[in-house]
């Protein structure tokens, strides 16, 4: 049981649908965009990229998350969905000279629908069966984009120009500020439309699907369509992630999308919290923040500082495995969960609840 | 995976609540500087390095070279009197770490970036052009050697083409008739030098028949491609892998008893192939651009000193340290010439590179020659072959037949 606010009344219907209603809930909002805002101001461009690269995995993570959190259909291929939209976003603004917005609009709509074909298999499988089924996915698009030489003319990998806005491409001083800027615009309204998904019917009834499915299905919920719209929407969330990671890292290889980047995404949301947007996004930032954290302590400490640099891959992999582990044990639900907590233990104090 | 929601979580433990507390702490505050700026007269060099990831068994000799030659020129004084700071970092062969390494490099003010693998050198091959940051690495793609395409990158050695031209030439001429098999790694790396090797032997009116089969990674033998090679009548199999797989290979062959003679590239060309393959390594051939301490050349000895300071043998450390050591020299050499022509910048160090005198690096590699129009420095490969255990020199580097 959490701790509600009490004496909230609304005199309108918008004020009831509003996401946020109480003093404390507001205050928090206003310190996260004083955050947001702030970042790129008291940041080098080391952390900047850091950010960056967490604000990119927390968009492919809320994806992942409408799929294995809030639809219970686990997934291994979120890697695959990625490349998807990297190659095709890429091979649109090189070879056919479309702007960002288009070619990363495109690349999203293909990964969707890729994402509703790979889900197929979905409608009749569950849990481990799904899993595998869903690495075949993983490594036939690897297979593809390793073998398919059309794809990047035999290179094995794709140029992407550094990105120009309004004519002006950014210079080593500005790179990572305009590029925040520009994935900030992006993650905003993602996350926003995932958290209001679920506050719609079709949101819902992805959460019917996960919580009993024949009970789904007996309220009239067409549980196959429930489960493919999953599919297709966490993939197009891969798929502009990929897009940006393209124009971002301005050059598209496979080693960025194999099974470890799957794994990974599915670290963050077991660590961030299943079945929360939020949740993902914590997890993004702790699975980002691991390893140069890690990295930063390994060089503090005093005397063995060489030797823990010398094992530090070897420790920022096992941490990351630490990780989830505890999560699972201690609180598997994650970042968000704990969040929750402290705010309980705030809301009900002196009384334990 | 369902998420129970009729759990009522357990009541919040004080513990939870300080490891929540820090990681939002964590998360929110401003970090450090990651390195502190660089003090003016030192030269900063950002140094990538596979020390634990699948590459690691050359990686590791190849960066110790490397490091070994900044320690060298630091003992004698430094570059025209600034001392070089190596930031090196290992990065797994992981293409995202090499890319948060980079961040770290340009943030500390590096003016070049030594790199490692095919992936990182890809990967950053747009950074470091945008960032105006010369580049080397021991990826030996010839996309790396056009200025057009990749402005700040400079290749060492002969690229994997020139090497599969090299090892062609030498069939050719050994047998003119022969069938060649390529085996190669099943990545970009392996595919690089597959086509230039096809069209090397129409465009040089060769008798040879070319077939090219992938070696899976993780294989743990290739008995089934070795039939199809020996369906094809492969007298000859062009190996572009790195040394363990290469030595599972000739092993195989070995043990098969097959007629069939390994032709490896770079990167299976040394002491390592020797010591997994055993017996079935003799007689096999290698292209490798960077001369063996087996096979002693004047540049060696600088590095033979240095090691046998630290009470350490060349022979022990083998080829790939040397190489590590010789594309650290070349990039010595560009610094030298920049400095002496001025402020020292990415620019003016990638200008010098391409405007200085060729290095000579006493045998090693032939002498390093970039210019504006070509960033290809080298393009010979000696060609060694196995006896008793040691690479012996079966042709003295040279180019490819033009």
């Amino acid at each position: 049981m959490s701790a509600q606010a009490t004496g909230i009344h609304h005199t309108s219907y918008a004020a009831e649908l509003a996401l946020r209603h109480t003093p404390a809930e507001k205050l928090r909002l206003a310190l996260l965009i004083a955050l947001l805002l702030g970042l790129p101001w008291c940041l080098n461009g080391y952390w900047l990229g850091i950010v960056n690269g967490i604000v990119l995995s927390a968009i492919g993570a809320v994806g992942l998350n409408l799929l294995v959190g809030f639809t219970g259909q686990i997934s291994l291929g979120h890697g695959g969905f990625l490349a998807v939209g990297a190659f095709t976003s890429a091979l649109l603004t090189t070879r056919a000279g479309w702007p960002l917005p288009a070619s990363a609009g495109a690349a999203t709509l293909l990964s969707a629908a890729l994402g509703a074909f790979v889900g197929l298999p979905a409608l009749r499988l569950e849990g481990v069966y799904l899993a595998i089924a869903t690495l075949a996915s993983q490594q036939i698009i690897e297979f593809v984009i390793c073998r398919w030489s059309w794809l990047t003319g035999g290179q094995g990998f794709l140029d992407v120009p550094r990105l120009a806005l309004f004519g002006e491409r950014a210079s080593r001083g500005s790179f990572e500020r305009g590029w925040y800027w520009l994935l900030l615009s992006v993650a905003v309204p993602a996350v926003l439309a995932a958290r209001n998904l679920f506050r719609s019917a079709l949101g819902r009834s992805l959460m019917a699907v996960r919580d009993h499915d024949v009970a789904a299905a007996s309220i009239g919920i067409d549980v196959g369509r429930a489960k493919l719209t999953a599919f297709a929407l966490s993939s197009g969330y891969a798929g502009l992630v990929g897009a940006l990671t393209a124009a971002y890292a301005e050059v598209v290889s496979w080693e960025r999308f194999t099974l470890d980047t799957s794994i990974q995404y599915l670290g963050m949301i077991i660590v961030g919290g299943l079945g929360s947007v939020a949740g993902s996004i914590y997890g993004a930032v702790f699975i980002g923040l691991l390893p140069p954290l890690l990295a930063e302590l390994a060089a503090l400490a005093p005397g063995s500082g060489a030797r823990l640099s010398a094992q530090l891959p070897a420790l920022q992999l096992g941490a990351f495995g630490l990780a989830i582990v505890l999560f699972l044990l201690c609180e598997p639900r994650g970042i968000d969960q704990l969040w929750r907590r402290a705010k309980d233990y705030f809301g009900f104090w002196p009384f334990r609840y | 995976m369902t998420v129970d929601r009729t759990r009522i979580p357990s009541d919040s433990s004080p513990q939870r609540l300080a490891c929540a507390a820090l990681l939002l702490l964590a998360a929110c505050t401003r970090q450090r500087e990651q390195e502190p700026p660089a003090q003016a007269p030192e030269i900063v060099i950002g140094v990538l390095a596979d020390l634990t990831g699948p590459t690691s068994d050359v990686g590791r000799l190849y960066h110790e070279g490397m490091l070994a030659c900044i320690d060298d020129l630091n003992a004698r004084g430094g570059i025209q009197h600034r001392r070089l700071r190596a930031l090196s970092d290992d990065y797994g062969y992981k293409v995202p770490v090499a890319e948060e390494k980079y961040k770290k490099y340009v943030q500390s003010a590096a003016v070049a970036v030594q790199g490692w693998g095919t992936g990182d050198s890809e990967a950053l091959r747009r950074k470091v052009a945008g960032d105006e940051l010369p580049f080397m690495s021991a990826s030996y793609a010839e996309v790396l050697t056009d200025p057009q395409q990749s402005p700040y990158n400079f290749v060492v050695a002969a690229t994997y083409s020139d090497q599969i031209r090299i090892a062609l030439d030498q069939i050719a001429a050994a047998d003119p008739g022969a069938q060649v098999a390529v085996f190669h790694h099943d990545s970009p790396f392996g595919n690089a030098p597959i086509a230039d090797g096809k069209q090397w032997i129409a465009s040089r009116g060769y008798q040879l028949g070319y077939q090219d089969y992938a070696m899976r990674s993780g294989a743990t033998d290739f008995v089934a491609s070795l039939q199809r090679a020996q369906a094809q009548g492969a007298k000859y199999l062009i190996v572009q892998n790195v040394a363990s797989p290469a030595a599972t290979l000739a092993r195989d062959i070995a043990a098969q008893k097959l007629d069939m003679k390994v032709v490896c590239l770079n990167w299976c060309s040394d002491e390592l192939f020797i010591q997994l393959a055993g017996a079935a390594a003799e007689g096999a051939w290698m292209v490798q651009p960077f001369a063996p301490p087996s096979v002693p050349k004047p540049g060696h000895a600088p590095v033979r000193q240095y090691l046998a300071a630290k009470g350490l043998d060349l022979d022990a450390q083998g080829v790939h340290f040397v190489q590590g050591w010789y594309t650290m020299q070349v990039m010595a050499s560009g610094l030298e010439q920049a400095l002496a022509g001025g402020e020292l910048t990415g620019k003016s160090l990638r200008s010098a590179l391409e405007h200085m005198a060729p290095v000579d690096t006493g045998g090693v590699i032939g002498s390093v020659r970039f210019s504006p129009q070509s960033h290809r420095g080298a393009s010979s490969a000696g060609v060694y072959v196995v006896q008793n255990g040691k690479l012996v020199e079966r042709n003295a580097p040279a180019a490819p037949r033009s």
